[in-house]
């Protein structure tokens, strides 16, 4: 039997783990058409990144892991856009650019004060799969949970608000509260993405398999599952090419989605022959 | 026995000075209307004169700026259960992954499970598709139904809840006459057990399938079919919308 070194490994485990959750809310991501929603918050997440990066630095305190950060940073820019979304529809735009500049510019100024921060920035930017360590499957695989467990006890719900509030607004959904439950989760999986592909590649994973599986099928959990199944094979080639051929794995994992989807894409034409 | 009905009959709906702007530009002022149970009101009046706005007000999506909404006795939010509500169909989006049933069955997510439904739950909406005139799309893409299926489909999905009030907005815009035809002879059927409120553009139909006619443009008046200005069948909309007594 030919020997997996550990950190091969463990990088594919992290790939699996995150293709459960891209996969489903990926899968919410396309359907609600908030991709660029999804680039804003997880690009704004560099300022909680580098904020957490900065203190732990400045006062010495080594708990303060900047992934603390990316949490913090992307549920409050999930919670800002969610609000602006819901109250102030015609300025939504403005604000997800801004808070994506905004984000990524706290950031940079934060990092410039940490001497490490070329290190830091070309893991957060680009991911670093290949650092994975035990503790890193363990948090990841707590946040892959936790963002299943909600994605299956409030399908339909999620469902509802993604396609039609008033309808859900009569069928007793809150929608203000799934909205902002929904971006919360799709906050929580973006962080658990930047192990993998790092903050730039993010919206590729989180849109393009599920736009791929949307080819096949009309029915959003069939769609899921497709979708599931798709990041299992682009994350596990992707890591194995990188591998081989020395490459960045969240790039090379990027570039295989796309080529996925474009060989892929005269199949939609033969599959929905009534558009 | 016709007075007895008139004596019992009940009213369902009562709204009272209610005025309604978007951001400064009124949109509906003073509006005063009741509605009877059994009602069939056709809704007209010209675009942007305030009819969905009316609607969603009456659903409880809106709130009055002043004046009350009651729809059985109480704020329109707490008996929501009790309305069907079909919305115009261009706000659908059509692209969405989801099966004519399942579409169907979201018109019942209160009574699902965790969002799963029961087989007779299933069986009843399949059902209702058949009485719509869907019976082959039960399992196809909603994407791929025609305007007037499209809007079957919608009617289908306010229909499952057992709705006591149902609210169109403009079921027929933009489809087959055959279809338009369809839709108006289900609702008559429906009526017998169903209050109905309908906005439409099409004024011949609805002067002859109403039992009452409101006029919203800005104001609202509600009147008989037969008092209704032939000018505005014409699509001359001019203020007043209602025929003088003298004319």
């Amino acid at each position: 039997m030919i020997s997996i070194p550990i950190f091969l490994q463990f990088a594919f485990l992290a790939g699996i783990i995150s293709s459960l959750t891209s996969g489903i809310m990926g899968s919410y991501v396309v359907i609600k058409r908030i991709s660029s929603i999804t680039g804003s918050i997880s690009h704004s997440i560099l300022a909680g990144i580098g904020l957490f990066d900065f203190l732990s630095y400045k006062y010495n305190i080594a708990w303060l892991d900047p992934m603390y950060g990316a949490v913090i940073a992307s549920l409050l820019s999930a919670f800002l856009i969610g609000w602006v979304h819901l109250n102030y529809k015609q300025k939504e735009d403005a604000v997800i650019a801004m808070i994506w500049s905004c984000g990524m510019a706290i950031g940079i100024i934060f990092l410039a004060f940490v001497p490490h921060r070329q290190a830091t920035c070309t893991h957060v930017l680009f991911g670093d799969l290949f650092t994975t360590n035990a503790i890193d499957i363990y948090i990841l695989s707590a946040l892959g949970l936790l963002i299943l467990f909600f994605s299956i006890i409030y399908y339909r719900k999620f469902l509802i608000i993604c396609f039609d509030e008033e309808t859900a607004y009569l069928q007793k959904v809150y929608v203000k509260t799934f909205y902002y439950l929904l971006l919360a989760l799709i906050s929580l999986s973006i962080v658990l993405l930047i192990k993998i592909v790092g903050i730039i590649l993010i919206i590729a994973m989180l849109t393009i398999p599920a736009t791929i599986a949307n080819f096949f099928t009309y029915r959003l959990q069939v769609m899921m599952v497709l979708s599931v199944i798709f990041c299992l094979i682009f994350n596990t080639l992707g890591i194995y090419i990188s591998y081989l051929l020395s490459w960045p794995p969240g790039a090379t994992i990027a570039i295989i989605i796309t080529i996925f989807y474009i060989v892929l894409l005269p199949i939609k034409k033969l599959f929905y022959s009534y558009e | 026995m016709f007075f007895i009905k008139l004596i019992f009959m009940k009213k369902i709906l009562e709204i009272e000075k209610v005025s309604f702007c978007y951001k400064v530009k009124p949109i509906l002022k003073d509006v005063n209307l009741s509605v009877e149970e059994g009602d069939f009101l056709g809704i007209i009046g010209p675009n942007g004169g305030g009819k969905t706005t009316l609607l969603k007000l009456i659903i409880g999506i809106y709130a009055p700026h002043t004046g009350r909404i009651r729809v059985f006795g109480k704020e329109p939010r707490e008996v929501r259960e009790k309305f069907g509500y079909v919305p115009q169909a261009y706000n659908i989006d059509k692209q969405f992954p989801i099966t004519v049933l399942e579409f169907v069955l979201l018109g019942m997510l209160t009574k699902s499970h965790f969002g799963f439904f029961k087989k007779d739950q299933k069986e009843k909406a399949i059902q209702i598709l058949e009485k719509m005139g869907l019976k082959n799309f039960v399992h196809s893409p909603f994407g791929s139904l025609s305007g007037g299926e499209t809007q079957k489909a919608l009617i289908a999905r306010a229909l499952i809840s057992d709705p006591e009030i149902l609210i169109l907005d403009e079921p027929t815009a933009n489809i087959d006459p055959e279809s338009e035809k369809t839709i108006f002879d289900i609702l008559t059927e429906i009526n017998k057990t169903t209050t109905i409120l309908m906005v439409s553009h099409d004024l011949q139909t609805i002067i002859s399938r109403v039992k009452k006619v409101i006029t919203v443009q800005c104001s609202v008046n509600t009147l008989l079919p037969s008092e209704v200005c032939e000018h505005f069948a014409l699509g001359l909309y001019h203020s007043p919308i209602i025929r003088k007594k003298n004319d």
